[in-house]
């Protein structure tokens, strides 16, 4: 009686769970599967076969073409300049922004809805605010020459100077990743034991000094959380480039998204698609990898 | 009190360059085909509704509103009925292999999205499916498993197993037992997910970008950028279209956004 009814509980399992299962077989392990074999041919998209090179793409990409390998290790570095740059610049302005909407009452839900605009914002409706910002007469260069910074307008426009370009689309990609972060600090901060926060002050311990020994190091969970996250999406963000810079001027913020993305897309009938799936590969190793990392790392801190 | 004036400072600067963005949109859509090529002051010397009435015709706002409409409703209540049985599955049902798939759907989280983009466009065009909704529809749910799995089950497990039995000596089967008592409590994290997952399908590009085709199919954001590359307007009228596809969402937001600040702390704590 019991195992039949075990039986029955293990068949609705099944059934309940069907449509999420099927779905995912066609549209995540069929497509993924097929990016994984595709990454070890060459095909152009219309070719009727595949020609199968085996790592070749792989080491193609990596140091064995001559045209592209320099172009894949130029936007490696921009990567990592970005996977760098992005997290540490969103938990700096994120974190202090917490805090300081923590510390209010007043006003504070209507500055949380104003902080959270852009993130439900269309993409592509924000980026051409900012392309109109940045460009050369744009209201970016007349704001500073009006507060008298004239001297670091950009004349070119900030994302037409190979410059400012990458530093320009790194400050951008933070304004939408601030929201998210200060949110999770937010949340930390309200979670934290008002006792232990008092306790220092009794103790004697100024603002700051209660913010560097006690809050931030209490917090580094929600860091390690809002940094794992902002590498994720700097290592695969690719929109942000595709639509502010399109990897211009002149390959300067190409980063390795976008280029899968071009191998993919704008392969001019070459044949670069399995190049395109092996860099998509890499993407997913790197990833990965530093899930794995984090991981290690969340655990050995419990 | 100093540095309460402190940090009211602070938090007005980070909403001033918030909504930097959106005044742009406002103070471009105000300006006409002259003043938009002066310098980028940010003021109208004479604001005109010209602009934006001109793109309005142009943008043909409602056409394109039916398709975001449609992607977005289809995805949003697919997510929400093929994951709500799954979440419910995991979390109360007991059957050999569920931590095996439950795995499996939490490790596409790490699949970035531009490796998944070629195969998907060329499993759309084997299956006929490219340039259709249900084309960018089914890849736009699967989309969402890993969260929504994971909420759901989380929320779904919360719920006491009392209740449960006490259905069950009622008589309930378990499409009975999940219908109307556990929707029911999991009323929240529906609401979170309904929301994590429309928000990104209305504003997203890159896939109906690669995947729709037909001009009559586009949804808001495409036809924004259509706007762009189709009669190249000047900034005014981009700046117009623009603030006319994101007041929708923002309205949205700021009706719900209770429902969206408690959902993405949950989504990304649990």
């Amino acid at each position: 009686m019991a195992r039949r009814l075990r039986g029955r509980e293990a068949l609705t399992g099944y059934v309940f769970v069907l449509p999420a299962v099927a779905l995912f077989a066609i549209m995540g392990l069929y497509t993924v599967g097929y990016g994984l074999a595709l990454s070890f041919a060459q095909w152009n998209g219309f070719t009727p076969t595949w020609t199968w090179v085996g790592l070749g793409n792989y080491l193609d990409l990596i140091y064995r073409d001559p045209t592209i390998a320099p172009i894949v290790h130029g936007a490696a570095l921009r990567t990592l300049v970005v996977m760098i740059a992005v997290p540490l610049l969103t938990v700096l302005v994120g974190f202090p922004l917490a805090v300081a909407l923590n510390h209010i009452t007043w006003l504070r839900s209507a500055y949380r809805t104003v902080f959270f605009l852009p993130q439900v914002t269309a993409g592509i409706a924000l980026f051409y605010a900012w392309t109109y910002a940045l460009q050369p007469d744009g209201s970016l260069n007349f704001i500073l020459r009006h507060l008298g910074l004239g001297t670091i307008a950009q004349p070119q426009g900030w994302l037409g100077n190979p410059a400012t370009a990458l530093p320009t689309l790194i400050v951008v990609m933070v304004f939408s990743a601030v929201p998210v972060a200060m949110l999770l600090y937010l949340s930390g901060l309200q979670t934290l034991d008002a006792a232990v926060i008092d306790a220092a002050r009794v103790d004697g311990a100024g603002g700051l000094r209660t913010m560097a020994s006690i809050i931030w190091p209490l917090l580094l969970p929600i860091t390690g959380a809002v940094t794992m996250l902002n590498l994720r999406n700097a290592l695969q963000d690719f929109q942000t480039f595709l639509l502010m810079t399109n990897g211009g001027p002149g390959g300067h913020t190409l980063v390795l998204g976008l280029e899968s993305y071009n191998l993919a897309f704008f392969s001019g009938f070459k044949p670069t698609l399995g190049l395109s799936s092996a860099l998509g590969w890499i993407l997913f190793l790197i990833a990965l990898v530093l899930a794995f990392v984090n991981l290690r790392v969340l655990r050995s801190r419990a | 009190m100093k540095a309460r004036v402190l940090v009211y400072a602070m938090l007005t600067a980070y909403a001033l360059i918030s909504l930097y963005p959106f005044l742009l949109m406002v103070s471009g859509a105000l300006k006409d085909s002259k003043e938009i090529l002066l310098d980028g002051h940010l003021i109208p010397s004479n604001p005109t509704l010209a602009t934006l009435a001109h793109t309005w015709n142009e943008l043909h706002f409602f056409t394109y509103f039916g398709n975001s409409l449609i992607v977005t409703g289809f995805t949003t209540v697919g997510v929400l009925l093929v994951y709500s049985l799954a979440g419910y599955a995991f979390a109360v049902l007991r059957f050999p292999g569920r931590r095996l798939l439950y795995g499996m759907f939490v490790a596409l989280l790490f699949v970035p999205g531009v490796t998944m983009l070629l195969p998907v466009v060329i499993l759309q065009q084997k299956l006929g499916l490219i340039g259709t909704f249900p084309g960018i529809i089914l890849p736009f749910v699967n989309g969402t498993a890993p969260l929504s799995i994971m909420l759901l089950t989380n929320s779904f497990r919360a719920v006491p197993a009392e209740l449960k039995e006490s259905a069950r000596c009622d008589g309930a089967g378990e499409l009975r037992t999940f219908w109307s008592i556990y929707l029911p409590v999991g009323r929240p994290a529906l609401i979170t997910i309904a929301l994590l997952t429309a928000v990104p399908t209305w504003n997203e590009y890159v896939l109906t970008r690669v995947s729709l085709n037909d001009a009559s199919r586009y949804t808001l954001p495409l036809a924004l950028q259509n706007l762009n590359s189709s009669t190249a307007p000047q900034e005014n009228v981009l700046m117009a279209a623009s603030l006319i596809i994101v007041i929708p969402v923002i309205i949205l937001f700021v009706l719900l956004q209770r429902y969206f600040v408690n959902g993405l702390q949950g989504a990304v704590k649990g």
